[in-house]
């Protein structure tokens, strides 16, 4: 009888370990091999733009984050790191002299350099499995003021983008202010608030390599 | 003899002695009990069979596959439970039932449902006797024991059967076939075996409605597979979408891309590299270009001669493409080959100037193929390069040994010599007929 139930034991804890396995370990290795795919995307325009553009494991990582502070669920939340790694695949689609043209661009110029969050969203759609994320990437330079109604994960890339361009380019407190001016204006207040408190659990010291610029490869 | 003679042989062997197993073993199912259990857990196990998952082969064939089911653990359970006559009965049933609604559903061809079916029934009967002797003693122990013999008499059969089927078909080595194939054995045996031994307990305690209370777990496994499946479609997407990013910024690279690939693993497979890096070949081959994305694509296109400054820029693409895939660690075998793919057996190549022995093989084969398809251009007037005229195929050969031992790899350009010969032959074998 002893044996009856050893084996019975033995035979339920395999069964839920089949179960763990297919439904949370497996499920989770084909999202972090998803994300592995896509930053090629992500290096190649980071290598086309010489370094402006494409940087995504940083992003990535806040978004998650900042995602999770806001309470989306698991699925969006990896829906929205895949939109990190592919929102700007459609800078291939513009010329090269216009990417990484040294003084300001014209106002033509600035058009097409706008379009490429529509390509990314074209290019998004033609990939198996990548289409709902499509939204998320076409709308990931959203103006809260504009289209307060857009996916919340296109809200949360915009204003990190611009969060970890203007920390790059300046520093981060000034990156932050600018955050904190913009909250409600160019950016969902809830994002901003989430980021802010994000922002301000990592520590200090983190934030320069949070920040690091990519090295430039041309 | 040839494939088609082959495989017909094989056919006929596989389905006379399947059908003689039969033959021997179908007297148990005459009884009026067995044969009500046999009819209700040939319905359950039919439509688990049906159930199938689709596991891609190639990245090129869209629409080709082999179909996956995962009905084996119900089959092992009524081994145990009713005996191996039982069991093969079932399996016999089962597959061709489902065989021939795929044949009705999914096109698929009448033979290969008679040929799983009769693979079935030998892997079945084989199952069956091995765990035979171990059944007789009616212990728990022995009964788990039993289940695990069968289930993985049953796989390890099944899996050779059908890597002999394979390798007849493809044309390709029955070493190399089965190997790939019993890499997954142990995976799967650990992942059927407590289905199996939990069908068989249900089975013996409630008869076929016990199999409804395995459903569950039942559908985890059938999870576990769809995700495996899963992460190969994903392979093989991420591979032509990245290959589509070439084709879409440069489109005279769309066809040269494929036909380079197709080349390199002729030639990877005329050389004897086994099947998994004749696979990784023609992935690298698909990719070779991938650093030009990222380059100035008016110097690409620039009609006419390229400046010093412009050459030493085109030259960047192989590092360029190696620094893309880098960090995608299931690409990562193929990187050094994307890099090395402009080097030279004299040392002149670029971007390291490593010599010969310094170069790898599969890098080699993309460096010749490569060139030869450069060299002929495509066929459409957009795949032909702005700086180059196209050169006759014949020309284009006796410019690859030209280059012998300087250039290109002695071996490799031999090898390809004989694939270009064979295709020409079978390209006009294909025009008389």
């Amino acid at each position: 009888m002893q044996g009856t139930w050893w084996a019975i034991g033995t035979a339920v804890g395999s069964l839920l370990a089949l179960a763990y396995y297919a439904f949370v370990v497996a499920p989770a290795r084909l999202h972090r091999l998803r994300c592995e795919g896509l930053r090629a995307f992500a290096r190649l325009v980071e290598l086309r733009t010489q370094g402006r553009c494409g940087k995504s494991d940083v992003l990535a990582d806040l978004a998650g984050a900042v995602a999770m502070r806001l309470g989306m669920r698991l699925h969006e939340r990896r829906r929205l790191e895949l939109a990190v790694y592919l929102r700007d695949i459609g800078m291939v689609a513009i010329p090269y002299s216009v990417l990484n043209k040294t003084g300001e661009p014209t106002l033509a110029e600035r058009e097409l350099l706008r379009r490429h969050a529509e390509i990314s969203a074209s290019i998004a759609e033609q990939i198996p499995g990548m289409s709902s994320v499509a939204g998320i990437v076409r709308l990931h330079h959203v103006v809260y003021s504009e289209q307060p109604n857009a996916p919340l994960g296109a809200h949360i890339i915009s204003a990190l983008d611009d969060w970890l361009r203007a920390a790059e380019q300046t520093d981060a407190d000034f990156a932050t202010s600018l955050l904190k001016q913009g909250a409600g204006a160019c950016y969902h207040p809830r994002v901003a608030q989430a980021i802010l408190s994000e922002l301000s659990q990592r520590s200090l010291g983190g934030w320069r390599e949070l920040t690091r610029s990519a090295a430039l490869w041309l | 003899m040839d494939r088609r003679k082959r495989f017909w042989r094989w056919f006929w062997l596989l389905t006379v002695t399947a059908a003689a197993l039969l033959a021997w073993s179908g007297a148990p199912l005459l009884q009026v009990r067995v044969a009500a259990v046999f009819v209700s857990v040939a319905l359950l196990a039919t439509v688990a069979e049906l159930l199938l998952i689709r596991y891609p082969l190639r990245p090129e064939y869209r629409d080709r596959g082999v179909w996956l089911s995962v009905s084996t653990p119900i089959v092992v359970a009524t081994i145990i439970g009713y005996g191996w006559q039982f069991g093969v009965w079932l399996d016999a049933t089962v597959s061709l039932t489902a065989g021939l609604l795929m044949v009705y559903l999914r096109n698929t061809r009448f033979r290969w449902a008679i040929v799983n079916a009769a693979q079935s029934v030998l892997s079945a009967a084989a199952g069956g006797w091995a765990a035979r002797p171990i059944l007789d003693a009616p212990l728990i122990g022995q009964f788990l024991l039993a289940v695990a013999v069968a289930l993985a008499v049953y796989m390890v059969v099944n899996t050779l059967l059908m890597s002999v089927t394979i390798a007849i078909v493809e044309g390709a080595r029955l070493r190399w076939v089965a190997r790939q194939a019993v890499l997954s054995l142990p995976r799967d045996i650990a992942l059927m075996a407590p289905i199996s031994a939990f069908l068989g307990m249900a089975l013996l305690a409630y008869g076929a409605v016990g199999l409804l209370g395995v459903l569950a777990p039942y559908l985890a496994l059938r999870q576990a597979y769809i995700i495996w499946a899963q992460q190969q479609v994903l392979y093989h997407q991420t591979i032509r979408s990245l290959g589509f990013l070439v084709q879409r910024a440069h489109p005279y690279t769309g066809g040269h891309l494929q036909r380079v690939a197709q080349w390199a693993r002729r030639v990877a497979e005329q050389l004897g590299l086994p099947p998994e890096q004749c696979e990784l070949v023609y992935e690298a081959a698909l990719l070779h270009d991938l650093g030009k994305t990222v380059l100035d694509e008016q110097i690409l296109n620039k009609e006419g001669g390229l400046t010093p400054q412009e050459w030493e820029h085109i030259k960047k693409h192989p590092q360029l493409g190696a620094e893309i895939l880098k960090d995608t660690p299931f690409l990562a075998p193929i990187v050094p080959w994307i890099a090395m793919h402009h080097e030279r057996p004299d040392g002149r190549g670029y971007p390291f100037g490593l010599k010969a022995e310094q170069i790898p093989l599969e890098a080699r084969i993309i460096a010749v193929v490569d060139a030869f398809d450069a060299m002929i251009g495509g066929e459409a007037p957009n795949q032909q390069r702005p700086h180059r005229r196209p050169l006759s195929i014949e020309d284009a050969l006796a410019e690859l040994e030209r280059c012998v031992g300087a250039q290109f790899d002695a071996q490799v350009v031999q090898t390809f010599l004989q694939v270009v010969r064979e295709w020409q032959q079978h390209r006009v074998i294909g025009a008389n007929t």
